[in-house]
């Protein structure tokens, strides 16, 4: 990141290429649309490029600052659409998926440990898991979630917060490893 | 409310699922109650490993090359060093009102340690700014949402230096929303807030819709 924060592009590539399928693959989780979802990495990309001299190593990894980035933007893009147009957001068509392929011991790891959440998501009571995957991968408000599934509005963050907290017993250090 | 008499606020906050007001309001509350700062953190590391969960699919034919081009061919200036006030990084969102009509701001940084925070009024847009022992926040009421594509962007005056990025922040439908300006705002002159852009830019590209002055 120190290259990067000198305005080296080419260890800005480095950087994209370690996480730049991750973003991609989560921008498309939310926004459904490989269109949106190319956009979505291009501008959270160049906003890090950006905000690179603001980058503190204390508040996280540089792949939880991107994927947040990502995030936060995706949520946006995909709020902004629903509201201008009907809420049929779907699947464009992309199906390929990463192949096993020959993994480095960085990937392997993380491929471990994306096991380890998705094992500890499906674990989840399914009414946990519906508000906690809505809420983050679909961004609907609790308020939103609690008129779409006709439940009070504090039934939907108790269920959050039940939810959360399973899944911090469950993946306990690995959490704390991805920031 | 749960047995703290906190509410159930920390979870939704850390998945980004309060609403704007909400925001605002549970921001507050963590200001004074470690109980809830403490969920927020545990939570928060939780949801940072939800993207993990994805599948994960191949980058698009080309997009590597257009990010790359787009970086080489932005300017070089650096933005100051400073720790970033990404939207959601450490789960403090940017909440920010949308009503149509008036843009009412209000902008808040420290500046004494014993006499109070200072209040100014922002010459340009309605806002106050409240100056706090070297830290400010933008208290932000009736502010329209930046067109589709477009963010609002914070920027630092010092003397005649030009405007340094500070952070950007979007607009949600509440009608007030506080803003932490990252950093210490010490020597700084004036605080603007431009339409950029979404992903910011290191230079302003548009006038202002609201300045502070510190004089």
């Amino acid at each position: 990141m120190a290259h990067i924060y000198e305005g080296d592009s080419r260890a800005f590539a480095v950087v994209f290429d370690r996480h730049g399928a991750a973003a991609f693959s989560l921008a498309y989780r939310i926004c459904g649309r490989r269109g949106l979802a190319e956009d979505v990495v291009q501008e959270a990309f160049l906003t890090l490029w950006r905000a690179r001299g603001r980058y503190d190593r204390a508040r996280g990894s540089v792949r939880t600052w991107i994927l947040t980035l990502v995030h936060h933007r995706a949520v946006d893009v995909l709020r902004h659409e629903l509201a201008t147009s009907s809420r049929d957001i779907h699947d464009d068509g992309l199906s390929a998926l990463l192949p096993a392929g020959e993994l480095t011991d960085a990937e392997a790891e993380r491929r471990s440990d994306a096991a380890l959440v998705r094992g500890a998501i499906e674990e989840l009571p399914a009414e946990q898991r519906q508000v906690i995957e809505l809420a983050y991968f679909g961004g609907f408000t609790h308020s939103e979630l609690a008129e779409m599934l006709e439940i009070p509005a504090g039934t939907v963050k108790g269920r959050m917060r039940l939810g959360l907290g399973k899944l911090r017993l469950a993946l306990g250090e690995a959490a704390d490893a991805v920031l | 409310m749960s047995e703290r008499g906190c509410g159930n606020d920390a979870a939704a906050y850390a998945l980004g699922a309060l609403d704007a007001a909400e925001v605002e309001a549970f921001e507050r509350h963590l200001e004074s109650c470690a109980v809830c700062r403490d969920e927020v953190a545990e939570f928060s590391g939780v949801v940072a490993a939800l993207p993990m969960a994805v599948p994960q699919h191949p980058l698009p034919r080309g997009l590597r090359r257009r990010v790359l081009r787009e970086i080489r061919a932005d300017p070089p200036t650096l933005a100051k060093r400073r720790p970033a006030r990404v939207p959601g990084w450490t789960m403090q969102r940017f909440a920010v009102a949308a009503v149509a009509a008036a843009v009412t701001v209000g902008i808040v940084v420290g500046v004494s340690s014993g006499g109070g925070p200072r209040l100014i009024r922002a010459s340009v847009g309605q806002a106050t700014l409240r100056v706090s022992s070297g830290r400010a926040d933008l208290v932000v009421e009736h502010l329209p949402p930046p067109p589709s594509h477009k963010i609002y962007e914070l920027w630092l005056e010092r003397g005649s230096g030009p405007p340094q990025p500070s952070t950007l922040f979007s607009v949600s439908n509440a009608d007030r929303a506080d803003i932490g300006v990252p950093g210490n705002v010490r020597g700084v002159t004036r605080v603007l807030v431009t339409e950029e852009p979404a992903g910011g830019t290191s230079r302003p590209t548009d006038a202002p819709v609201i300045v502070a002055t510190l004089s």
